[in-house]
């Protein structure tokens, strides 16, 4: 089985040139990249060791990426580096329960000449439990954007139809090191038909399910047979047995993607009549199933994501009685989607978040949401952190600041749940993530920042991405006291350069922010984009939906600043 | 569970309703209505009391129950609740339109309680609507028979759990059109449908057989038997043969119908109603011979080619020859109004209130194999009823209100403008369907098609 975790470091190799036969013990690192130390002490800084703990004034001493210690009278190794962590706040890492960050789904298989697509192989309609996330997945920027928000463990699932296979739990270490924790740790199952073939819906993904977990039961009976009785007949053990033995034996959980009430009542019927564990997972709307997840005594995922409020901002004051009443419905009804994990919480429900679907950039601003309307800061880290570990059988190892467990740190400029705190270091197996800290926002108060700044005019900007890099101009005028625009882009239809009108633009200090909406084989997706002024230059991000991150550079042309 | 279990239950006050849930059952006396049995007549000035969801008595100056609440219908008319023989209103997947038989796949997965077409339905007084799979395969999936509990978000609460498992089969253009035509495979034709019937009947047995060799080899000492593969569709056909589960086929011409006849009697099946069946009328003694009758629509037709030959006279023809006789809507447009399409029989064929009302509640009832519980206004039967403002086969007639197991679900006095169960928290106008889509047979199968259904109504 290929390990594409290893790709990246292989690639580094080709790369620098050398053959090095021993990593280990290589003799010098002419990229230039290793590092110094594997020990790092953290002083004097204020450790939350676990949800529910007080912060106490702390070092935590990290070697080859263990926490050595957590205290205030250790000796502090000559090799360590030293990080003053006086005006730091330190967590323990957080942890995905799901991720599909870094994931590549592979390639349909081609279908065979004499396919039929009322009965065809399990690989094509999408049952393929055999498979691990562990060979579709990469450190990439999307997994890098987790990390940036404080993630250290992910638990990967792997894409496909409705059974993709195995999930398997990686550390966002580094690039170049084996980080995988464990694996075959779930099975990955959704009620997603395959297009035009069995099981095409939901009904038939029910049904075929129990048919795959009954069948893998049977040979299970015969080849235990066959094992001890001689004269039997040799059991069809095929790829799809071999991938459901762990799940029917009871040893690997189910986790089955569920958003609605509906689909959480579908999984935990088969549940009901199959007898496997279930870990139920992408959790949107779920307030009135929560006694019968609670009796089922399953474990959940819920999406670290609340909806968005756009509906409820666009609700007009003057609207009819009978508008008003539709509208009232709708707050109603995000009211009570927003105070779910409160509910959760109140149930002593034990849960933790996915990120499947969830813009990693916004899981900070969806927690305030859900902590503003009834969720503890106490059970939000938990299930940030220690819930997620013992669901993953990890407690030993993952989830609290303590000597002994991996060395997996979020380090803030604020207690974790405050408005403007900022992550400013992310410690995952040992090895230090410094990001930038932006200045606080006090522009908005004085305004004064603002007003030496220049933004209308128009921007040439560069971009990379993995697709490669691209560039255009964004025109911003300035219409009244706000802004709009146009910016032009590398059409993804084809050739040549689209333009789309930009929206929401925000100035505030020297902080730009905009986004457009760009129309990607029928799917809309919203870029953001947001950066820092600084003259005639931008230094910043945009962010494709759900797809990550990229570094956006932009320069004001001159010409036209003269004329504004 | 013993007495300590029970204890325990109720001191942790954790509750077991969900494995054992009972559904909401209601008290209520209605006054004074005429009373509209339709299997034992109708009566002037008649009370109708129900308990704990049962019809306990009908007759003149009852006086209610302590705390049982007294509904006066003077004036008015007291019918049973209406049931609808074929619908697809409360499902979130209509087709497994993927193979020539889907009979492992079940429709009681796919309930959707909060689907506003059920009110609709409670409003027009249906109380029971058989959810049924599409007609895009031959064998289709497992039909759920409702029960119009509107308010809970549990699917389980409205599905009518005394009722017997059905099954949907399809004849003629639909399955050909899909198997064939759409993916090249059996069947392309009329005959194909009936070979694919015969197979699947005769593997059937072939399963059945294989498992009754393996129990029983299994059973003795120093065995080598091997159990044989597990298949839900198989085994679904094998109930079938069994009488464990009632066909409901649908089907439009006289030769396929007959055809479909002429399989079961070979496999001893005589569970079996025909659906639509616009050619019924050709073969009406047969169907009244050999089946459970035929559910048709009061006058839909010509919607393609297998349906031009059709007549409003249908369902009279089907009842004076003796087959047990339903008008269905296939709609959640026309379930709303169902005593108007039953009302169309006496139009076109002159039938008697009673008989009329009978085709959209005892013989519906007795095709769905629940005719013991619902149906009629007959002491004993369960709580289903309607309260119409005039005689229910009048054109001006208004339902006021639906109960069902004596409860109150609709009450056109208390009809809010927004009787959604959900709504969507990001969502400021949701999507309403007023003229598309009133029949959904073909539902999930628009992807197969080349051609786009504007050719063909996919009925």
């Amino acid at each position: 089985m290929k390990r594409t975790l290893l790709k990246a470091s292989v690639i580094c190799m080709m790369l620098g040139g050398w053959m090095i036969s021993s990593v280990g013990f290589a003799q010098s690192d002419p990229t230039g990249k290793k590092r110094i130390t594997s020990s790092y002490a953290i002083t004097n800084a204020t450790v939350f060791t676990e949800p529910g703990k007080a912060g106490v004034k702390s070092t935590i001493l990290i070697q080859d990426g263990v926490i050595a210690g957590v205290g205030t009278n250790l000796s502090i190794p000559k090799e360590a580096k030293l990080i003053a962590g006086d005006s730091l706040f330190i967590y323990p890492g957080f942890i995905d329960g799901a991720s599909s960050a870094g994931i590549t789904k592979p390639k349909d298989p081609e279908r065979p000449e004499n396919f039929v697509s009322s009965n065809p192989p399990d690989e094509i309609a999408g049952i393929t439990p055999w498979r691990s996330a562990v060979d579709q997945f990469a450190m990439d920027s999307k997994v890098e954007d987790l990390r940036k928000s404080g993630f250290t463990v992910l638990q990967i699932v792997p894409e496909g139809g409705m059974i993709a296979g195995k999930a398997a739990i990686v550390v966002l270490g580094h690039e170049t090191s084996s980080n995988l924790i464990k694996e075959n740790t779930a099975l990955a199952a959704s009620f997603r038909g395959s297009r035009g073939m069995y099981p095409g819906t939901a009904a038939g993904v029910m049904a075929k399910f129990r048919d795959v977990y009954k069948n893998a039961e049977l040979t299970k009976i015969n080849s235990d047979k066959y094992s001890s009785v001689s004269g039997v007949k040799r059991p069809a053990i095929d790829d799809t047995f071999l991938g459901m033995k762990e799940v029917i034996s009871k040893s690997t959980p189910v986790m089955f993607s569920a958003s609605s009430e509906l689909e959480i009542r579908r999984a935990l019927k088969l549940q009901k009549e199959l007898g496997f564990n279930l870990i139920l997972t992408d959790l949107e709307n779920y307030e009135g199933v929560i006694p019968e997840m609670k009796s089922a005594g399953v474990k959940i995922l819920i999406k670290a994501e609340v909806p968005e409020d756009k509906a409820i901002k666009a609700q007009k004051e003057d609207a009819s009685e009978d508008v008003k009443a539709q509208y009232a419905r709708v707050k109603e009804s995000f009211d009570k989607a927003i105070a779910q994990a409160g509910k959760l919480e109140v149930a002593g429900i034990p849960f933790s978040f996915t990120t499947v679907g969830v813009k990693s950039g916004d899981i900070g601003k969806s927690l305030k949401t859900m902590i503003d309307n009834g969720l503890s800061e106490t059970a939000a880290l938990a299930a940030l952190t220690t819930n997620p570990a013992a669901m993953m059988g990890l407690s030993r190892e993952l989830g609290t600041i303590e000597k002994g467990k991996m060395a997996n740190l979020v380090l803030t400029t604020d207690t974790l749940f405050k408005e403007d705190s900022q992550i400013k270091h992310v410690i995952a197996d040992g090895y230090l993530f410094d990001y930038e800290i932006k200045a606080k926002k006090k522009a908005a108060e004085a305004g004064n920042e603002t007003k030496g700044i220049k933004i209308a005019g128009n921007w040439d900007y560069i971009t990379e991405s993995p697709a490669g890099s691209g560039a255009g101009v964004v025109s911003i005028k300035k219409e009244g006291n706000d802004y709009v625009g146009t910016i032009t882009y590398d059409d993804p239809a084809g050739s040549g350069k689209a333009t789309a009108p930009i929206k929401d633009v925000k100035l505030d200090g020297s902080s730009l922010s905009f986004a457009f909406d760009v129309n990607a084989e029928g799917m809309a997706i919203v870029v953001e984009i947001s950066g820092t002024v600084n003259g005639v230059s931008l230094d910043g991000t945009m962010s494709v939906g759900q797809f990550g991150s990229f570094p956006f550079e932009a320069t004001l042309t001159p010409s036209l600043t003269a004329k504004l | 569970m013993n007495k300590i279990n029970y204890f325990l239950v109720a001191l942790l006050g954790l509750s077991f309703s969900f494995a054992s849930a009972q559904t909401p059952k209601g008290s209520v006396l209605i006054k004074n209505a005429t009373v509209l049995t339709v299997t034992k007549g109708t009566l002037q000035n008649t009370d109708v009391l129900v308990q704990d969801g049962i019809i306990k008595k009908v007759g003149a100056n009852l006086s209610a129950p302590a705390g049982v609440e007294t509904v006066d219908a003077t004036g008015k008319y007291l019918m049973p609740g209406i049931i609808d023989a074929h619908s697809h209103v409360g499902l979130d997947v209509v087709n497994e339109a993927t193979s020539p038989i889907t009979s492992e796949v079940q429709m009681k997965d796919v309930v959707n309680p909060t689907e506003i077409g059920i009110y609709r339905a409670l409003a027009g007084g249906v109380t029971v609507s058989h959810a049924m799979h599409g007609s895009a395969n031959v064998i289709g999936g497992q039909n759920a028979t409702l029960k119009h509990r509107w308010g809970t978000k549990n699917p389980n609460d409205i599905i009518m759990m005394d009722a017997p498992r059905t099954i949907k089969f399809a004849l003629g253009e639909n399955p050909t059109r899909v198997h064939g035509r759409g993916n090249g495979i059996q069947p392309r034709s009329r005959m194909g449908v009936e070979a694919v019937i015969r197979n699947g009947f005769n593997e059937a047995i072939q399963y059945q057989k294989a498992w009754a060799d393996y129990n029983s080899a299994s059973a003795q000492k120093g065995n080598t038997a091997t159990a044989p593969k597990y298949n839900e569709r198989l085994q679904t056909l094998a109930d079938i043969l069994d009488g464990k589960i009632i066909i409901h086929c649908h089907s439009y011409r006289a030769d396929e119908i007959y055809m479909l006849i002429n399989v079961a009697r070979d496999f001893n099946i005589s569970k079996l109603v025909f659906q639509h069946t616009n050619e019924g009328f050709k073969v009406a003694p047969e169907i009244a011979k050999y089946t459970m009758g035929a559910s048709v629509f009061a006058d839909w037709w010509a919607y393609k080619f297998e349906v031009y030959y059709s007549t409003a006279f249908n369902a009279a023809i089907l009842n004076a020859n003796g087959a047990i006789t339903s008008i269905n809507s296939d709609s959640a447009e026309l379930i709303r109004h169902l005593y108007h399409e039953a009302a169309k029989t006496q139009r076109y064929g002159g039938m008697t209130d009673d008989e009329s009302l009978a085709m959209i509640t005892i013989n519906p009832a007795r095709q769905l194999g629940i005719s013991e519980l619902v149906g009629s206004i007959e002491e004993g039967k369960q709580g289903d009823l309607v309260i119409f403002d005039s005689h229910p086969l009048s054109v001006y007639t208004v339902p006021q209100m639906t109960f069902v197991d004596g409860v109150k679900y609709f009450d056109i006095k208390e009809d809010k403008n927004d009787q959604r169960l959900t709504v969507s928290p990001t969502e400021m106008v949701e999507d309403v369907y007023l003229h598309q889509q009133t029949e959904r047979c073909m539902q999930d199968t628009e992807h197969l098609f080349e051609m786009a259904g504007t050719l063909f109504n996919q009925n």
